[in-house]
This record gives structure tokens, sequence and C-alpha cells, in this order.
């Protein structure tokens, strides 16, 4: 039997779900929670997945995590990095949101086959990669007032902010996500959260 | 479905596939016969046109 893992967590009292059999997994001075699966199980399995997601719910309710990738099974145990219990310690009070903004002039996607070299083509990706209206990113970041935020380039068609904030401050943060919406009508974005530590998990980028 | 459900889904979905941090020594890069990275794609593209969609009805 193994578990395909759901996340890094400080206490073993952190993994705890009415009903869906979790299993908390030793991990070094941390834990891992996990579902249980049978060998050869697959993890596409639709009701698979949507169990995954309605448990990383269900923990972060509970406390806040360092969410895992989807996929990880285990054993064997992966190695332990030794900045995730202070990343855990530091934001045990706090979780993540997302503001998924659709970029204001979507650039066309280069073709593989009309470059040369894989460096060009990646510059190229590079040049694609989606923008929004400054002045929606000011507002953006002025509303949230988050401990950090990080934007990033999803693709050609939309960037997101990933904003650490106090777990304390979520309603406040959706409040002000209504209010980006009536000041920026014409921004078709989505503020979604709070999600655990997804962004924010590596201490080195903070 | 409503889109707002739709919407909820796919978002999850994206955290789900696309987010966290890649713990095995082994990065898994398929579910199923279906490539991860593709599958996350695609979540991406139609998670940005519901957000699109949603928007435009408000």
């Amino acid at each position: 039997m193994k578990s395909l893992v759901v996340g890094i967590h400080l206490e073993r009292d952190d993994i705890h779900v009415d009903a869906l059999h979790v299993d908390a997994l030793p991990f070094g001075d941390l834990w891992l929670s996990g579902l249980a699966i049978v060998d050869g199980q697959p993890l596409a399995d639709r009701d698979l997945v949507l169990r995954v997601a309605r448990v990383r719910g269900e923990l972060l309710d509970r406390a806040t995590f360092i969410a895992v990738r989807y996929g990880a099974v285990a054993p064997p145990l992966p190695a332990i990095r030794p900045e995730w219990r202070d990343v855990l310690i530091a934001n045990r009070g706090n979780v993540e949101m997302t503001l998924k903004v659709a970029a204001a002039s979507p650039k066309a996607r280069p073709r593989r086959e009309d470059f040369t070299s894989g460096a060009a083509y990646l510059r190229a990706l590079h040049d694609t990669a989606a923008a929004a209206d400054d002045s929606f990113r000011d507002a953006a970041e002025r509303a949230f007032s988050a401990i950090a935020t990080r934007w990033r380039a999803r693709d050609n068609a939309s960037l997101e902010m990933a904003a650490l904030i106090p777990r304390s401050r979520v309603e406040e943060v959706l409040a002000a996500g209504e209010s980006l919406k009536r000041d920026f009508p014409r921004v078709p974005f989505l503020l979604s959260g709070p999600w655990p530590l997804e962004v924010f998990a590596d201490a080195d980028q903070q | 479905m409503s889109d707002e459900e739709e919407l909820s889904l796919l978002e999850t979905l994206d955290h789900l596939l696309d987010r966290g941090v890649v713990i095995s020594g082994e990065a898994v890069i398929s579910i199923g016969d279906v490539d991860l990275l593709y599958l996350g794609l695609n979540i991406v593209l139609a998670n940005v046109d519901a957000i699109i969609r949603t928007s435009n009805k408000r």
C-alpha cells in the first residue's frame, strides 16, 4: 500500500480529516499527509483527483501546510529540505491568495518549427509572456496589503499574483477583490483562495 | 454546472496540478496516458477562457 502525498505539515495533529481516511506519515521532524492508494492505481482517476482537492481544502481549514504537487507517491520518502520547517513555523498563521489576470493584449505563441535553436525559441516565448495593465497591478497590490506578493506570467494569455496574507485577512482581501471589480470593470480577473503554501513554500524566494 | 462552479473547479485543478513543491526524485510528467504539462496547460487556457466569459457576464 502506498500514499498519494498531499502536503507537508508541522504537527501530527494538523493531519486530521473526518471520514476521508488521510494518513499521517512521519517525515523527519515534520509530517506528510497522504491518501492510501493501491499499487498501480491510476493517478488520473477523476474521483481520486477530486478527493485530493477536497482533502487539501479540509487540511487547510485545520492548519497551514506546504502543498505538494499532485502525483507524488510515498514510500519512498523524499529528501527533506531544511527550510521547510522554518517556512511552516514562520507562516503558521498565513495562507496564500491568487489573483489570476487575463492579459491586456494576448500575443500569438511562437511555433517551435520557426526557430533553428531552442534558445531563440525560448527567448521568443518569453517575449510573448502576458502583461497586465500597470494601474491594475498597482491597485491590486495596494488593495491586498499582503505580507509578500509574487507576479508570474503563466503563458501568453494570463499572469497571476500570489499574495501571502494572514488567515485573519481572507475576508478583507476577498472584499478588496470586489472593489477591484468595480474599479476595473474591463479587466477580467479571478481572485481565489485561501490556498496552502504553494508559491511561498520556497524560503529563498521570499 | 454554472460558469462560476466551472471556474472554481478549474482553479482548484490548476492549483493541484501546477502548484506546490515537487518532492519526487523522479518527476511525474504524466498521469495515465495524459502528459501532465499538457493537461496543466489546457486547464490554464480553459481557466482563462472561463474568467473572461464570466467577466463579460457581469
